[in-house]
Parts: structure tokens; sequence; C-alpha cells
């Protein structure tokens, strides 16, 4: 964007009226919608108006569906995540450390990185059934081979210089890992988090439409097969909302914590 | 080291794994469904590769994926460049187009259906809808992270509007696209599969999915082992030539 170059901050006009053109965007986005319902003129269930929606949100609010299944979307999302980003972490400086275990291990690594979370479900049904307990796996599993994959390239690049220098200077292993290695993969291992956590959230939508009786996944998937068209997109916006909200209430906070922290500006999109 | 030492400890956790699947069976007992032996999952292959069934899924699926790639990036591009080129017109759709992306993908499956049916239609639009929604935010912020010097310079020489597009925009953003053609793959990618498991009629997803009804684990191995193969084939023959070619010339790779 132009402000790039700006010096000084945009005149305060300026700062305003983004916000209140994204706004209008999204304002006249539903008006379309809306306007175009009568005129196309199909069933409410193939093309359903804004209003619409907004009944069957206020429907499934008031009977306390959609409270539950977001409860249970979130519960599945954070237990899989965390999960996953413990083991994907201790994994990767376990095999980053040593050489030898790098290229033992990263052949096989990228084959199941390469097989995507999705085909597994199957299996996972028939392993642990339908429910609980094959969305958290799915999921750990998504989250695990991104966190993995870039700690690992994080342990890798970090120059032996410096490992030398903290040995040279008495370190013992633990004072190495913590003082030089961790510090040096911070930046990859939030790269990862973010694309784990973004593959994730998909990965959890998937999961509930095929193996759950709960969730925005099913809400979506479930409204469809009932031809309640209108829940099935109030399930889709929820999910979206959703999703901005995990990204900018928690994602880019933590990766602008660590960047400031460890002064380590990689990313390029931040630029806008 | 020679190359191929350097390759053979990789092998390592593959030829463990392969008689860990051997021994098992002596070892425990399950019911087989759980895990058939290796020789069931390797008949399984090559009776499907026999018959030609495999070969028909994996034809139907990269069918798929490629319309719905030419489709969602035909159209993305395109329209990123020009949403990207007016800044009125970027202002008021970037909210839109970020809220629609974090909905992009499987989300629309069931949607889909209702409105294409069960089969191709559903999996192509649903393909084409997560590939446009990853591709077309690249595509902005490749042509807005030009900075404006460097437009004013091509305008003040003189350029046309035209000359700014061929000469300043399309060159400047092409690294970002690339990155987006690639990122916008791996998505659609887990798009195809995903949406051939819920409306599909064919290709590996459905086939994968299918098994499941019937305990034919077999198949449902097979049918990962595929989907890895083929990404990891997708990935080296299309895009790494492509970034080497592009990105990396450019002294532009960031990982």
């Amino acid at each position: 964007m132009s402000t790039v170059l700006a010096a000084s901050p945009p005149p305060m006009s300026r700062r305003l009226a983004r916000p209140a053109k994204g706004a209008l965007g999204l304002v006249l986005f539903l008006a379309l919608w809306q306007a175009s319902v009568p005129l196309v003129g199909l069933e409410p269930y193939f093309y359903p108006a804004p209003a619409d929606v907004w009944r069957a949100f206020l429907d499934l609010v008031t009977k306390g569906i959609l409270p539950v299944y977001l409860i249970d979307s979130i519960g599945r999302y954070a237990g899989g995540v965390a999960i996953g980003t413990v083991l994907g972490i201790a994994c990767g400086l376990a095999i980053g450390i040593s050489r030898l275990a790098d290229r033992t291990l990263s052949p096989a690594i990228n084959f199941l990185f390469a097989i995507v979370e999705v085909a597994w479900i199957p299996i996972f049904v028939i392993w642990f059934g339908y429910g609980f307990k094959t969305i958290l796996i799915a999921l750990t599993y998504v989250v695990f081979f991104p966190m993995l994959y870039n700690t690992l390239v994080g342990v890798r690049t970090v120059p032996q210089v410096l490992v030398n220098a903290a040995l040279s200077l008495g370190a013992t292993r633990l004072q190495l890992l913590r003082e030089v290695i961790l510090p040096a993969v911070l930046p990859n291992i939030i790269t990862g988090f973010r694309v784990g956590a973004g593959f994730a959230f998909r990965g959890l939508i998937f999961a509930e439409i095929v193996a759950a009786k709960s969730g925005i996944g099913y809400l979506i998937f479930e409204g469809a097969a009932n031809h309640q068209t209108a829940r099935t997109i109030v399930g889709m916006i929820v999910m979206g909302l959703l999703w901005l909200g995990i990204d900018n209430l928690y994602l880019k906070p933590v990766e602008r914590m660590t960047v400031e922290r460890w002064g380590s500006v990689t990313t390029a999109e931040r630029r806008e | 080291m020679t190359r191929l030492a350097r390759h053979l400890p990789g092998l390592l956790p593959f030829a463990a794994a392969i008689a860990f699947w051997l021994v098992l069976p002596q070892a425990i007992d399950y019911p087989t469904y759980m895990l058939p032996p290796l020789g069931q999952v390797i008949d399984r292959i090559g009776e499907s590769v026999m018959d030609g069934s495999l070969a028909l899924h994996v034809r139907d699926s990269l069918w798929r994926l490629a319309l719905g790639f030419a489709i969602g990036n035909g159209i993305a591009i395109p329209l990123g460049v020009a949403i990207a080129m007016n800044r009125h017109v970027s202002d008021l759709l970037r909210p839109l187009l970020t809220f629609l992306q974090s909905i992009a993908g499987i989300a629309w499956v069931p949607l889909a259906i209702i409105w294409f049916g069960i089969g191709m239609g559903s999996v192509v639009f649903v393909i084409a809808n997560t590939i446009f929604f990853a591709s077309i935010h690249n595509t902005v912020t490749g042509v807005q992270s030009i900075p404006n010097t460097l437009h004013r310079a091509v305008r003040s020489h003189g350029g046309s509007g035209v000359q700014v597009l061929t000469e300043l925009v399309l060159p400047g953003a092409l690294v970002q696209i690339i990155l987006g053609l690639r990122t916008s793959m791996a998505y659609g990618w887990r798009a195809l599969v995903a949406g051939e498991m819920i409306a599909g009629t064919s290709g590996l997803g459905y086939m994968t999915i299918e098994a499941v009804q019937w305990y034919k684990t077999e198949t449902i191995l097979m049918g990962m082992i595929v989907i890895g193969l083929l990404w990891l084939a997708l990935d080296r023959i299309l895009f790494v030539p492509l970034e080497n070619a592009t990105i990396r010339r450019w002294g532009m790779i960031r990982r």
C-alpha cells in the first residue's frame, strides 16, 4: 500500500476512511445479496436471504444449540493444537540436534507430511471410532508436522559458530539449548505454529463434518442435509468469525510479541 | 560421503515400519480390519493397478484439481491485480475478501452439494473456491507491496497505464503470485481430497472414504499412500522447478 513510503503517519481522515470503506463494502454485499433474492426467485433452501440467515442464527442461539457447538469446537481445537505443538517442538529439537537423526528421519517425515491430515481421517475412524478421540488425534497430527518441520529447519540453520562459542565458554548442554538454540529457533516455531493453526482449523471443520455429532462443522453439514440451508450459512459465518478471532486475538499477538522480543522481523506481509 | 551413503539412513524408518508391519500380526492378536497384513495391501495395489480402477481414480482427481486450479487462479489473479491497482476498490473489498478467505474451502462442500448435487460440480467448485481465495490474497499483497516511488518513476518517464501494468505491476508482483500458486495448490489439494470424501462419486478421496463403510482397510491404506506420493510428485514436478526458475533466481527465497 502507498503508506509503506509515508515517513509520517497517514492523515487522520484516511486512517478513519479505510475501515469505514471496508464496512461499506460488507454492507453493500449484504444489500446486494438481499436484493438478489426476489430477482433470482429460487427456493429458500437453495438460496436463502440474509434475513433468513439472521432468523436461523437467533433460533440457534435461543435454543442453545450454537453456544454448545461453539464450545465443543473450541475445546477440540485448543486440545489438538496444544498437544500437537508441544510434541512437534519436542521432536523437532530432538531430531534437529543430532545430524544423524535428522538424516535418518527426514525422508519419513517428508512422506508423512505429504499425506494430508484429511487422508488420515478414514483410518482414524477405523481405529478410534467416530467422535472426540478421532478429531483430537487428527488435529494433533495436523499441527505436529508443520511444528516439527519448522523447528527442524530452525535448529539446522543455527550457525555452528554460535554453538561452538557457547560450548567453549563452558555452557552445559541444557544451557546451550536454552540460551542459544531455543531463541534462534523461535521465529521458525512461530511460523510453524501459524501454518499448523491455519490448517488445523480447516481440519477441525472437515473432521466435524465427517466424524462428529456436534460442533460448527457438524452444524454446517447437518443444516444442508436437512435442507435448512440458512443454518449452514450461519455455521459458515460463525466459522469465519471464529477464525478471524483466533487469528487476530491470539496468533498475531503471539507473533508480534516474539518478533519484538527477539528482534527478528521475518514477515514481509507486515508491510501492508 | 557419497550421495548414496547420505541417503541410506533415510531408508531406515521405512524399512523399520515395514518390518514392524510384517511382525505385528504374528506377535499380537488383533482384528485384521484394524491393520491388514502388508501382503494384502500390496495385493490390493496390484489388483487396482491391473484392473485400471486406481488409474481412473487418479485421473479423475487430477482432472478436478487441474480444472479447479485453472478456474480459481484464472479469476483470482486478474481480479486481484485489478483490485490492488485501485485503492478505493481494494479498501472497499479487502475486509470482505479476508472474511470469505477465512471460510473458504471445505465449509462450502455442503452448500455446493445443494447447488450442484453430488459429484464433479461440487468438488470442482470447492477446489476453485479454495484456490481463488488463497491466490487473490497473495496477488493483492504482491501488487500493493510495490513501492509507490516505482509507480511515480514509471509515470514520470512517460509510461502509460498499460506499461505500468506490464513493466512494473506484473513483474513486481510475480514472486508473490507464484508463492500464492503454491500455497493455493496446497489448500486446493486438501480441498480435493476432502471434497471427494463428502461429495465425490469417484477419485482418491471417494475411494478412501468409501472403503471405511466396508472395513476395507487395505484400500484406505492404499489411498493414503497414493495421496502422499502424488502430492510429493506434484510438488517436485510443478513447483520446485518453478520456484528455482523465478524466486531463487531473483534472490527472494524466504525460508
